[in-house]
């Protein structure tokens, strides 16, 4: 196990320079965060209840700013940046949330191209898309069907083709196993694994799951009392 | 299943409106009403003043003193060459006993009672201060007169007209205010309401000018949805209020009146967009201020 420290821009989708996070009157969640993840890498995020895993994402997909230091997303420094710029790169993040955050009066199709309406595409152009995706993660038959009427892993599914609908850059995870029975769980980290290896997006995946790190070959930082550490993994047989 | 979901549409990203938005739009609704009405009244009023001014400005009452018959007709001659007097005409005692009805009754007023000698005068449209020069012309053949040509009073109206407009353009202003205040707060209050989906949207890439939109689109068609009812029920209630007013006394033709004309039609018209232009941009304030706030 090492400290890790920052390194080239050219091959990180993130990287954390001295990062800070406090809230209003509150002690640090941490006071010097630093790391740098390389694009196409696949990470565990993982730490204590409260360690501050969920306000790292945020800090990462940009729902959050630091107290102190830098933060790069894909080469570029967040800090200046204005907000239309936040939103142009929060649009190669995907992100699934353990509680999914679906908006319930739309359908699972309707949620799942909801990046895709955003940036202003013709639904007819997208249509065939989405349907696919939908169908790669076994809701080809639930596309119309609203969030309240679906289980927690098939909700977990329209995340998580909401996240990748995007084709983004980077994905993020905040618990996506949470909520879904052992089955589900196993199904989900191979398919986070096939997207890494076969569209080299590079997954950041936050768990406390400690049975879920060796499941995929990459790499798991670690939350430990406000600082972080880095730590290779070699796949499970 | 392709061709089912051809066949719907897309739902809205904002869902549909909630009980806040019928209370919003009950009130700008009323908001309008009160607007229109104010603009119908200030309107009717006017031309119902304008009425009463041009009816006596291009009328004159010449009163003299000590004339007999035959100065009466001298004057009579006079007044009538005066430049841009119509018609000049001796009222008769009949005449002038009925303009004191009044203040002496109907029963006849006794022969011994002297009754001034009045001329009525009526000049061309647009003619203003000609009751010196007639005086100056009677005076110059002896004759003393007084002429009354109701300056005073149509200066009155005007003033009074001027005020209501005032008063008027004060109460659209208010009521204006007001709407932008309800509006915004009520825009705050669906925007805290849909937090959650404010937020799904600004992590999944949405600008701030995108989600900004979609309010600024629901509050707009709701403000001027609601503005042209509140025109239509102002519409309803002013020709009710003229119609009932009419029926209930015989000075009718003082009572402004209404006229369902291209005026009135524009008056509804332009307070249902402005109630749909305010309401868009109280909402695009509100939503830009706040999502500024949020991260």
């Amino acid at each position: 196990m090492t400290l890790y420290k920052p390194d080239s821009f050219d091959t990180t989708s993130i990287s954390f320079d001295r990062v800070a996070l406090r809230y209003d009157g509150t002690q640090d969640v941490f006071s010097d965060v630093s790391f740098e993840l390389t694009k196409g890498s696949f990470t565990f995020l993982t730490g204590n209840s409260g360690a501050g895993k969920t306000s790292l994402l945020k800090l990462i997909y940009l729902a959050l700013r630091p107290s102190a230091g830098d933060i790069y997303l894909f080469g570029q420094r967040t800090h200046h940046l204005k907000r239309r710029q936040l939103s142009a790169l929060r649009r190669r993040i995907g992100i699934i949330f353990q509680e999914f955050r679906l908006l319930d009066h739309l359908s699972a199709y309707e949620n799942a191209a909801l990046p895709l309406r955003i940036r202003g595409q013709k639904e007819r152009d997208y249509r065939p898309d989405v349907e696919e995706l939908l169908r790669w993660v076994g809701l080809g038959k639930r596309l119309h069907a609203r969030p309240a009427t679906l289980s927690g892993g098939e909700k977990q599914r329209i995340a998580i083709a909401r996240a990748l609908v995007n084709k983004p850059d980077l994905l993020i995870a905040d618990e996506p196993t949470g909520n879904v029975d052992p089955e589900m769980s196993l199904r989900l980290m191979r398919l986070f694994a096939e997207l890494n290896k076969r569209m080299g997006t590079s997954v950041l995946m936050a768990t406390h799951d400690k049975a879920l790190l060796g499941s995929v070959p990459g790499s798991v930082l670690t939350l430990h009392n406000g600082l972080i550490v880095k730590q290779n993994v070699a796949e499970e047989s | 299943m392709a061709q089912a979901a051809e066949k719907r549409r897309e739902s809205p990203l904002l869902p549909m409106s909630d009980t806040r938005e019928s209370a919003l739009f009950f009130v700008i609704a009323a908001l309008c009403f009160l607007a229109v009405l104010t603009a119908f009244s200030v309107r009717a009023t006017y031309s119902a003043a304008e009425g009463w001014t041009a009816n006596v400005e291009g009328e004159l009452t010449a009163r003299l003193s000590g004339s007999d018959a035959a100065r009466m007709e001298e004057a009579l001659g006079l007044i009538r060459s005066v430049d841009r007097v119509q018609t000049a005409k001796a009222l008769t005692r009949a005449e002038a006993e009925a303009l004191l009805q009044p203040w002496f009754g109907t029963q006849s007023l006794p022969d011994s009672l002297p009754l001034p000698s009045l001329i009525a005068i009526t000049t061309e449209p647009g003619t203003q201060n000609i009751g010196p020069d007639i005086k100056r012309a009677l005076a110059e053949i002896g004759l003393e007169a007084e002429i009354d040509d109701h300056a005073k009073w149509a200066e009155n109206i005007r003033d009074m007209l001027t005020l209501i407009r005032l008063i008027a353009m004060g109460i659209v202003a208010l009521l204006a205010s007001i709407a932008i205040a309800v509006i915004a707060f009520a825009t705050h209050a669906a925007l805290l309401a849909r937090r959650e989906i404010v937020d799904v949207l600004h992590i999944t890439g949405a600008e701030d000018q995108f989600i900004a939109k979609l309010f600024e689109r629901r509050f707009s068609l709701l403000g001027f949805q609601a503005g042209l009812l509140g025109a239509l029920l102002a519409l309803g209630f002013a020709i009710s209020l003229a119609f009932f007013a009419g029926r209930m006394t015989d000075w009718v033709w003082l009572l402004p009146s209404i006229a369902l004309d291209r005026w009135a039609l524009m008056i509804m018209l332009v307070s249902a967009l402005l109630a749909g232009l305010v309401a868009r941009g109280a909402a695009r304030l509100t939503v830009t201020l706040a999502l500024g706030r949020m991260s």
